[in-house]
């Protein structure tokens, strides 16, 4: 490191801060890139380093003879990829999914910190609070039982009660196409809202209260105080969060969308995740997910700067 | 605070509705457990013959006996809390101080580190590469292993960052011209400060490792060293890959084990919570700084 | 800082020469031998009563690498990308990892060699179906080669006055009593006669109860020859008839309303709940069954359960279904197993190790411990005693995995092991005459021992085209004909290639 710069007195950095040269910078900041070193040391060793793993999209890799013994094939798992006769569909189901995601499982956290923050009675926040996070340590296959217990053609209480209510023909609704889509939406929402609240609660305990007392002086009601304090408040939060989710738009989680995947409703249920572990159980999915992974990844790259810059349009802060 | 504001008739029906709502969620999100709970306590004839109950017609212990016969549950338990409890401070250390700096507009390099950070939500070498990694730094079948290839979440970095850039600047500065070095601003003025986003992150953290099945899994090829999640995925074991071998009727783990299993596997990280509330309690510090 | 780089650079040149090839992998020792096998409870301790029994039976130390069942794949993987792999791995040879290791180089192709080691070759059809295409890898885990059966609820068989069935029309009859007649005596019309769950995976041949039936009616296992051609089950008329009855049956409510979704794991449930009363499966599924039915009512569980063997079609003939006969195979390694002489001196040890006494150790336990013999078979003893319960255990969840020529569900050379109360030994001598009964009639597979190169590159494609359509013209959404187009349309997207390339594969087989 630069050590042959004269110290500049600490306090000094607050002036002139906009354009100081590299090595002056490099000392006067050196605590700062001190407590970076750990930290950046990690994303090298853990995150870079195996990212060597990514030239295996272009192999027909073996993990046998690893990535210099394994052959060569360019672009071929790309082309299977996107010429392959189940692309459109699977890209379409991907997307439509997604967008639910966005439409339904994303505001649903903020909502309900909201409802929360808006809950006066102490002990019933706390308890509700606690208990909403729950679903987040129950494994997808309890919940696609609990899903059955719900909805089962058979024995389903819920189906049961609608049938009862609505008449007509029973529906099954886990085993048609057309209910994949909002069974798997209602999972989600049901098994990851309370957890990711949780992040919005911390942000609401950051608001400052003397913004609350002003807006009252000035005879603001709670919708108002609710608009105008609360929301600005935890907005950047809002923005991080939306623009991290679209960098892992296209990630469905495999596990939960296989396990409600049947025979009638393959239509609608087959993702990109689930596809390439079909590909995985009968070629080995090494090259295959790799090149799937790959392709995301750009897509994701595309849209978390994407949304970046849109943040920043609108005024916001953005990741960076 | 005045209360006038919640008297009016308006408000009086969002609040009831709000209660009704979250009293609902709460409902919700607690009888399946519940129901694991029961299931974990009702015999196997009584969880194939009825659809859904929250209080078991008999009550058996068997379950729970067999897992607790041998001391292979009770070794795994505390191993995974010290794995836990270690590991957590370990990523929380790593992910405070390296999202401070990076919280810092002014810091030459920043937008080059963090494009590196965002590049890994994004993109990641797969399991193999991280496992040739693991084995080329030495750290297989140690505990490290558990920790260190985890050691910070990049989604959560960013989070953490961004809540320090909501920090009120006026402070730093003030500590600044007082001689705090930036040390010192991190430690006595950003991390007091930041208590609420420090409990859901030690939450947040913690939770991962402890659900963790996969890193134990890979990376520890010595059974005496498994934690938890690896005899959990042991005995329920109804996964999807598993599912496949429907036909392979080996050893069959009964519905009750498996409900066991999940609720001893659960209650000790769910008790967590609790103590992590009061750090959410309403504008803990910033409340009392002017900007 | 630049410490941090200095350890970075060092980590990638590392990590640049460790992988593949086993360059630096230690390599094997005479006196250890080091396993890689699935593991179904807790692991046993290198301490433990078995573990040593082993070693001093073998004379060898053993060190088995246990890995929790459910990620047994994953583990493979990265144990073959690991240069670490053990002396003997258990392994699917059918495994796309597999295949492309063993094509690689990984293991030791015995083809040539097992027959040396009498213990290890088997049955020789059994062996040749876990071959790839011919090339042997390893000793395969024994497995019974008939075990498709039918289970019907005894009491509602005798509450509706019909006898065990005989043919397909037969449980056709069964199951409409089953539905209509009221056989739980409740006065409501709330029970079905055949139950049938959601088949995981998109494989067309999977042993599924709509395989079985298929196979009954007399179209092909999975692959069988017409006219000099070796074809698939779904192009023949057989398959239609067979589909035509299982519509008929599933048009009139003769099987669970939610057979499309009904999870595997809870296929007992509407059977010991008393809604449904027909599981076509496995035979061992009768023990769950009985286990099930007996906490329910431990005096009475034996007359609830009737199991009978595969079924004839209408016209009196009979075709039934066998199974590959083995789950998975013990594959040596030559990374660390390098020399011929090294690979004869661990084949020997390996050749013990499946001999009678050696199986008896790995399936039964140790003699006198925790089983005696009576009349040939095991009988359970000591088994208060925690540490017997422990070895026990270590049997059944764990070294019964290595077992070769005796495994779960079949005794082989070892003991059969005999289940206390009379309605599981009555299951059990029955089902042995069953068994020898319906393995005259069986359908085997010509496909086993190769692998078609076009299935494995399409098969994410293929194989649910004639998997789905086969269900929604079940459920009444598409016709006849419209099965028939997407037959087609598999044989379009590549099935013709497949069927060339096994007819090709099987006749280079048989030369």
């Amino acid at each position: 490191m630069a050590t042959d710069l004269a110290p500049p007195p600490v306090k000094a950095a607050r002036v002139d801060r906009r354009k100081p040269s590299r090595g002056r910078a490099l000392w006067r900041y050196r605590w700062l890139y001190l407590l970076l070193i750990p930290g950046l040391a990690y994303f090298l060793v853990f995150k870079y380093v195996p990212m060597r793993g990514l030239q295996i999209a272009f192999q027909d890799f073996v993990p046998f003879l690893g990535y210099n013994g394994s052959q060569w094939v360019g672009f071929k798992h790309f082309e299977d990829l996107f010429t392959g006769p189940d692309f459109g569909r699977l890209m379409y189901n991907t997307l439509v999914l997604a967008l639910l995601n966005i439409v339904f499982v994303f505001p649903a956290p903020i909502i309900v910190a909201l409802m929360l923050n808006e809950l006066r009675i102490n002990i019933l926040k706390r308890s509700v609070q606690s208990l909403i996070y729950i679903p987040h340590f129950l494994s997808w296959t309890i919940v696609a039982s609990l899903t059955y217990i719900l909805f089962s053609v058979d024995y389903g209480v819920l189906a049961g009660w609608i049938h009862e209510i609505v008449g007509g023909q029973k529906i099954d609704y886990v085993a048609q196409p057309e209910w994949f889509r909002p069974i798997i939406i209602l999972q989600t929402l049901w098994k990851t809202t309370g957890w990711t609240t949780i992040i919005y609660l911390a942000a609401l305990a950051g608001v400052n209260h003397e913004l609350y007392e002003a807006a009252r002086m000035d005879g603001a009601g709670r919708w108002r105080q609710l608009w105008h304090v609360t929301l600005p408040a935890i907005r950047p939060t809002i923005v991080v969060m939306a623009i991290l989710m679209s960098g892992n738009l296209l990630d469905m989680s495999f596990e939960q969308i296989w396990l409600m995947t049947n025979n009638l409703n393959r239509a609608t249920a087959d993702v990109f995740d689930t596809f390439t572990y079909y590909v995985g159980i009968n070629q080995g999915a090494f090259s295959y997910a790799t090149a799937v992974g790959l392709f995301k990844g750009v897509a994701g790259v595309l849209l978390i700067f994407g949304s970046n810059w849109l943040a920043k349009r609108l005024g916001q802060r953005g990741l960076f | 605070m005045s209360v006038n504001q919640y008297r009016s008739v308006g408000s009086r029906i969002f609040d009831a509705i709000n209660i009704a709502a979250l009293v609902g969620l709460g409902l919700i999100t607690l009888l399946p457990l519940l129901y694991v709970l029961a299931g974990s306590f009702a015999s196997e004839s009584e969880i194939s013959s009825r659809t859904f109950f929250l209080w078991p017609e008999k009550f058996v212990t068997s379950t729970y006996e067999y897992i607790f016969a041998t001391d292979v549950f009770i070794r795994a338990l505390l191993t995974t809390i010290v794995v836990t409890l270690v590991g957590t401070v370990i990523q929380l250390a790593l992910t405070l101080t390296m999202a401070y700096p990076l919280a810092k507009r002014y810091l030459p390099g920043r937008a080059l580190v963090l494009n590196l950070v965002i590049f890994t939500v994004v993109f990641s070498g797969g399991i193999i590469p991280t496992y040739l990694v693991v084995r080329d730094l030495g750290l297989l079948n140690s505990y490290w292993a558990l920790i260190l290839p985890l050691a910070i979440n990049p989604f959560y970095l960013i989070i953490v960052k961004s809540f320090f850039q909501e920090l009120p600047e006026a402070l730093e500065e003030a500590a600044r011209i007082d001689g705090c070095t930036e040390m010192g601003v991190f430690w006595k003025i950003v991390l007091p400060l930041s208590k609420p986003i420090i409990a859901t992150f030690s939450l947040f953290y913690a939770v991962g490792i402890w659900n963790d099945y996969m890193s134990p899994l890979l990376y520890i090829d010595d059974s005496s060293k498994w934690t938890l999640q690896v005899l959990v995925r042991q005995l329920t074991g109804a996964d999807a890959q598993n599912a496949l071998s429907a036909m392979e009727t080996v050893f069959f783990p009964t519905q009750g084990l498996k409900f066991a299993v999940v609720v001893i596997a659960t209650l000790p990280i769910l008790c967590f919570y609790p103590f992590l509330q009061k750090h959410f309690v309403k504008g803990v510090l910033i409340g009392s700084v002017k900007e | 800082m630049a410490g941090a780089l200095t350890l970075t650079t060092a980590l990638l040149a590392s990590a640049c020469s460790g992988t593949g090839g086993g360059g630096e992998s230690s390599q094997a020792d005479a006196d250890t031998i080091t396993f890689m096998t699935q593991l179904f409870g807790t692991a046993p301790s290198p301490q433990g009563e078995l573990h040593q029994a082993i070693e001093k039976f073998l004379g060898k130390k053993i060190k088995v690498t246990w890995v929790p069942n459910a990620e047994y794949q994953e583990k493979v993987n990265v144990t073959l990308a690991s240069s670490n792999i053990p002396d003997v791995m258990v392994v699917d040879p059918k495994s796309p990892a597999f295949g492309k290791a063993a094509q690689a180089g990984a293991f030791w192709d015995l083809t040539d060699k097992i027959k040396k080691y009498p213990n290890l070759v088997g049955d020789e059809k059994v062996l040749l179906n876990s071959s790839i295409n011919g090339k042997i890898y390893g000793p395969y885990r024994t497995r019974p080669l008939l075990r498709s059966a039918v289970m019907i609820r005894k009491d509602w068989l005798e509450k509706v006055g019909l006898e065990a069935p005989k043919t397909t029309d037969d449980l056709y009859e069964i199951a409409k009593a089953f539905t209509e007649k009221d056989p739980d005596g409740n006065g409501k019309k709330d029970t079905y006669g055949l139950i049938i769950p959601k088949w995981p995976g998109t494989t067309f041949a999977a042993s599924s109860p709509f395989n079985v039936i298929d196979v009954w009616f007399g179209a092909p296992n999975n692959w069988g020859e017409r006219d000099g051609k070796l074809v698939p089950e779904f192009d023949t008329p057989e398959f239609f008839e067979a589909n035509r009855f299982m519509k008929k049956m599933i048009g009139e409510g003769l099987v669970n309303p939610d057979w499309n979704t009904l999870d595997t794991a809870k296929w007992n449930d509407p059977f010991v709940q008393g809604k449904g009363g027909i599981i076509i499966d496995v035979d061992v599924r009768t023990t769950q069954l009985l286990d099930l039915l007996k906490e329910q009512d431990p005096q009475n569980y034996g007359d609830k359960v009737l199991t009978v063997g595969n079924l004839s079609r209408p016209d009196g003939k009979k075709f039934s279904l066998p199974f590959s006969g083995y789950k998975d195979i013990l594959a040596v390694s030559k990374q660390r197993v390098r020399t011929d002489a090294q690979l004869d001196e661990l084949l020997k040890t390996l050749d013990k190790l499946a001999s009678k006494e050696g199986q008896i150790l790995l399936t039964n336990g140790i003699e006198g411990r925790n089983f005696k013999v009576e009349n040939g078979e095991a009988v359970l003893i000591n088994q208060d005693d925690p540490k017997v319960k422990q070895l026990q255990d270590d049997v059944d969840k764990a070294f019964i995995q290595l077992g070769t020529q005796a495994s779960t569900g079949t005794a082989g050379i070892a003991y059969p092991r005999v289940p206390p109360e009379e309605p599981y030994r009555k299951d059990l001598a029955e089902r042995k005459e069953r068994v020898a009964e319906d393995l005259k009639t069986a359908v085997f597979d010509p496909s086993l021992p190769v692998v078609s190169p076009t299935a494995v590159e399409k098969g994410a494609t293929l194989n649910p085209i004639v998997t789905d359509a086969r269900i929604k013209y079940l459920a009444g959404q598409i016709t006849e004909d419209q099965l028939k187009a997407e037959i087609k349309r598999w044989y379009d997207s590549g099935g013709t290639q497949i069927a060339q390339e096994i007819n090709d594969l099987v006749s280079k087989l048989g030369q």
